[in-house]
């Protein structure tokens, strides 16, 4: 029996379109079958091409002959399912080899007369203008479908969409185990934080670059292993030398808005995101401006030259101080100068005792004593791309320091959970939290739905969905 | 229902000339396209040609572009020793259009808090750029030195692009005298912001040319940091230069390093001279090295007779 000829309507028979089904043992299964019950019994064998010309006339003659089936989806959907497994069925190729001699016989699988095959199956559906039309929808769908999220992220990767102007650095694989035992907690931390950065990055056409910060010899006099940063933000700088923003992140760190892109977030508009005059919000009492009488008019500003163009170090600062948990630096001429200043062995030998926070304090003690890079230097409101959750800073009431969730912050940053907290319970409520914000409007449904039966259903079923 | 015959797509025949437009009116047409895309690249370039040549900074009339900066201790130094230094700069000023900065190490007290005072360097030449905001130049010359050739300006000297990239030492020890850190041998003339000299032991913080801008202040809010002047460097500042020069190579990558006789030469009194560092007759400058802190050495004795030489020379040329 072929199964590649073009599937007949059949007139009259309770059945209305019978199908052709497939054949016991033809070894392919389609699983698009499964609607359709196959019944072999219905079947004409040998069904040649007039013959079905003959019963499509018909059909085209009456076409209202049948009120199942009739409908265009359902219609394709079984054309569909009866012609796919003949395209790749193996015993077939094996017969059609043997009669390749016979004369004038092609493969059968091959779109050959006029009546055969999807083109010609097309062809003939497109006489009509409401199946044109419908199909022309059906593509469009299936376009966006299947399309419409890899097209946008091919734009927004491309030198257009802009995309490739950021760099997502995330340190991961802090020490790779070699100070503390990795368990499995470690593990589930690093695979969660590194998904949810691709998940980001891809989504707006990102780089993601997932820095190893395993410890090595050359940062490992005393607690020198922090300062990696600069090296790890210099070697991104050489990989990607179309970047301009190069975002650090820890690993205890979480994104919460993937629908949240940097460009309208932050970088738009970076003068009405950003502050430089420290006083707005100070607790290091660092002076600002700096009142030293020789300096020039820059070093004494209180606003820098108030050209966002000339931000290259944009961080935020929490209850005690700067926050490198995130921030982005900018490649420039300053950046390579600060990033080789922050380097410097004879500030770290006298410091690295009292410079409990590592980098973090030599880049205050930088901010304080070198007016050079005080008018680089841009400050983000902390929750903008640092929210903290409850136990850093306090307990959660900080308007100005917490996660907000009604706000849909951006990014929680989990730091210090390595002291006195649990990291891993942390990144993963808020992973769910994540999760439920940003589903789509058909999961909300369900759950809806779902909640909604739980609440008929009786009280002693636990309700879980929605609750906080 | 069926027609007879199909309707009719176009009502000219086929071999006609088919057109929706009259000849003349596609004519006109065209005219209207090219005007129109003349129009818009015009609308287009013109923002862009005009933004861009406004942000740069226009020095007022009259600027000098070399700004000689001494920093004079007023506590160690005898009136008349200041007055010949001064007389000497603003001689060699006046010749060439440049301005001078005199400050006094005093100013920088509180900056420099328990350190040497030599450190005022730094902040003097920051104060000198916050003074001269629209000068190029800075050149620091100590107090303890003279200016010798006063004909020779500093550009014709020293600055002029071909003249710096000849003088330029490439691939050297920026240490004497067998530091690992080498010049980088493919810098240009274009790129350099700091022009200094090695004497026989270290660089040479007494006699040097800095360019005003982002570098400059980096570079000096770098050496300054108070880390450094709390470090007990055995020769504060200069051991400071050292350090900074060898360990980054931002500062590295601006610095061109010259023969020291173009603007440091030593009088033969002063330790530690370059190789070829002694001053001659003709050089452009002769410092008094260390003539203060030396046991046995008059600043102010060691200098007169080259100061009556530079006399001489002033009045002849």
């Amino acid at each position: 029996m072929s199964l590649s000829r073009s599937p007949s309507p059949r007139p009259g028979g309770g059945g209305g379109w019978s199908s052709p089904g497939l054949a016991p043992g033809s070894g392919t299964s389609t699983p698009r079958s499964g609607g359709y019950s196959p019944s072999p019994g219905t079947l004409t064998p040998n069904v040649s091409w007039a013959t079905a010309k003959a019963k499509s006339d018909e059909v085209r003659g009456y076409p209202s002959f049948s009120t199942r089936n009739s409908g265009f989806f359902s219609r394709q959907k079984h054309r569909l399912s009866a012609r796919l497994p003949s395209f790749r069925s193996g015993p077939r190729h094996a017969r059609d080899y043997v009669d390749k001699d016979e004369f004038e016989r092609r493969p059968s699988w091959r779109p050959g007369g006029v009546g055969r095959g999807p083109i010609a199956v097309l062809g003939r559906m497109m006489r009509r203008p409401r199946s044109r039309l419908l199909l022309g929808l059906f593509v469009l769908w299936l376009g966006y479908m299947c399309l419409w999220t890899t097209l946008i992220q091919v734009y927004r990767r491309s030198s257009f969409g802009g995309g490739r102007k950021f760099v997502i650095i995330l340190g991961s694989n802090v020490e790779g185990g070699v100070m503390e035992l990795k368990g499995a907690r470690e593990w589930a931390i690093e695979r969660n934080s590194i998904w949810n950065k691709q998940k980001y990055a891809r989504n707006w056409g990102y780089e993601l670059e997932v820095a190893n910060m395993l410890a090595k010899k050359r940062y490992s006099h005393e607690w020198r292993e922090n300062w990696e940063k600069a090296d790890v933000i210099r070697e991104a700088m050489r990989k990607y030398p179309q970047a301009e923003w190069f975002w650090w992140l820890d690993l205890n760190t979480w994104i919460m808005e993937y629908g949240t892109d940097l460009q309208s977030h932050i970088f738009n508009d970076l003068e009405s995101h950003v502050y430089r005059d420290i006083n707005a919000f100070n607790p290091l009492k660092i002076v600002h401006p700096l009142p030293e009488f020789w300096l020039d008019d820059l070093g004494r500003a209180l606003e820098g030259d108030e050209d966002p163009n000339s931000l290259n170090l944009l961080l935020s600062q929490d209850c005690s101080g700067f926050n490198l948990g995130s921030f982005f630096v900018r490649r420039s001429i300053w950046t390579d100068r600060f990033l080789d200043t922050w380097w410097d062995p004879v500030m770290y030998e006298q410091m690295h005792m009292t410079w409990e926070h590592k980098e973090q304090d030599a880049l205050e003690y930088l901010y304080q004593s070198q007016p050079w890079i005080r008018s680089s230097v841009g400050f983000l409101p902390q929750r903008s791309i640092n929210s903290f959750p409850p136990g850093a800073c306090g307990e959660g009431q900080d308007p100005m320091v917490h996660y907000q969730q009604n706000a849909r912050d951006f990014v929680v940053n989990m730091a210090g959970c390595n002291y006195g907290r649990d990291c891993w319970t942390e990144v993963y409520t808020y992973r769910e939290m994540s999760n439920r914000l940003n589903r789509s409007l058909w999961q909300r449904f369900k759950d809806g739905i779902n909640t909604l039966i739980d609440r008929v259903r009786g009280p002693f079923v636990t309700l879980d969905g929605d609750d906080e | 229902m069926q027609f007879a015959l199909p309707p009719r797509r176009s009502p000219a025949p086929p071999y006609a000339h088919s057109s929706r437009f009259p000849r003349y009116r596609r004519k006109q047409l065209k005219t209207v396209a090219v005007l129109a895309i003349a129009v818009f690249t015009i609308l287009y370039l013109l923002p862009r040609l005009f933004s861009s040549s406004s942000p740069s900074v226009v020095a007022p009339a009259g600027t000098a572009s070399v700004v000689i900066v001494t920093v004079i201790d007023r506590e160690q130094l005898s009136e008349s020793y200041i007055k010949k230094i001064v007389e000497n700069r603003e001689d060699y000023a006046k010749r060439h259009g440049y301005a001078n900065f005199f400050t006094s190490t005093s100013d920088y007290a509180d900056a420099i808090n328990d350190a040497p005072q030599t450190w005022a360097a730094a902040p003097a030449l920051r104060h000198a750029m916050a003074t001269y905001p629209y000068s190029t130049y800075f050149f620091h010359l100590s107090a303890h030195a003279l200016i010798m050739n006063p004909s020779k300006s500093l550009k014709s000297h020293l600055l002029d692009k071909a003249r710096l990239e000849s003088l330029m030492l490439k691939d050297l020890p920026v240490v004497p005298p067998d530091s690992i850190i080498r010049t980088f041998s493919h810098l240009k003339a274009n790129d350099v912001d700091l022009i200094m000299t090695q004497d026989g032991e270290d660089i040479s913080p007494g006699s040097f040319v800095l360019r005003q801008g982002d570098f400059a202040r980096f570079f000096l809010d770098l050496w300054f940091d108070p880390l450094y002047r709390s470090y007990m460097f055995a020769k504060a500042e200069t051991h400071g230069l050292d350090h900074i020069i060898q360990w980054h190579p931002t500062i590295l990558a601006r610095l061109a390093m010259v023969p020291q006789r173009i603007l440091n030469s030593y009088s033969k009194d002063s330790p530690s001279a370059g190789a070829d560092g002694t001053y001659q007759d003709g050089d452009f400058v002769v410092r008094f090295h260390l003539c203060e802190s030396t046991q046995g050495r008059d600043c102010e004795d060691e200098m007169e007779s080259y100061y009556k030489l530079w006399q001489s020379k002033a009045k002849s040329q």
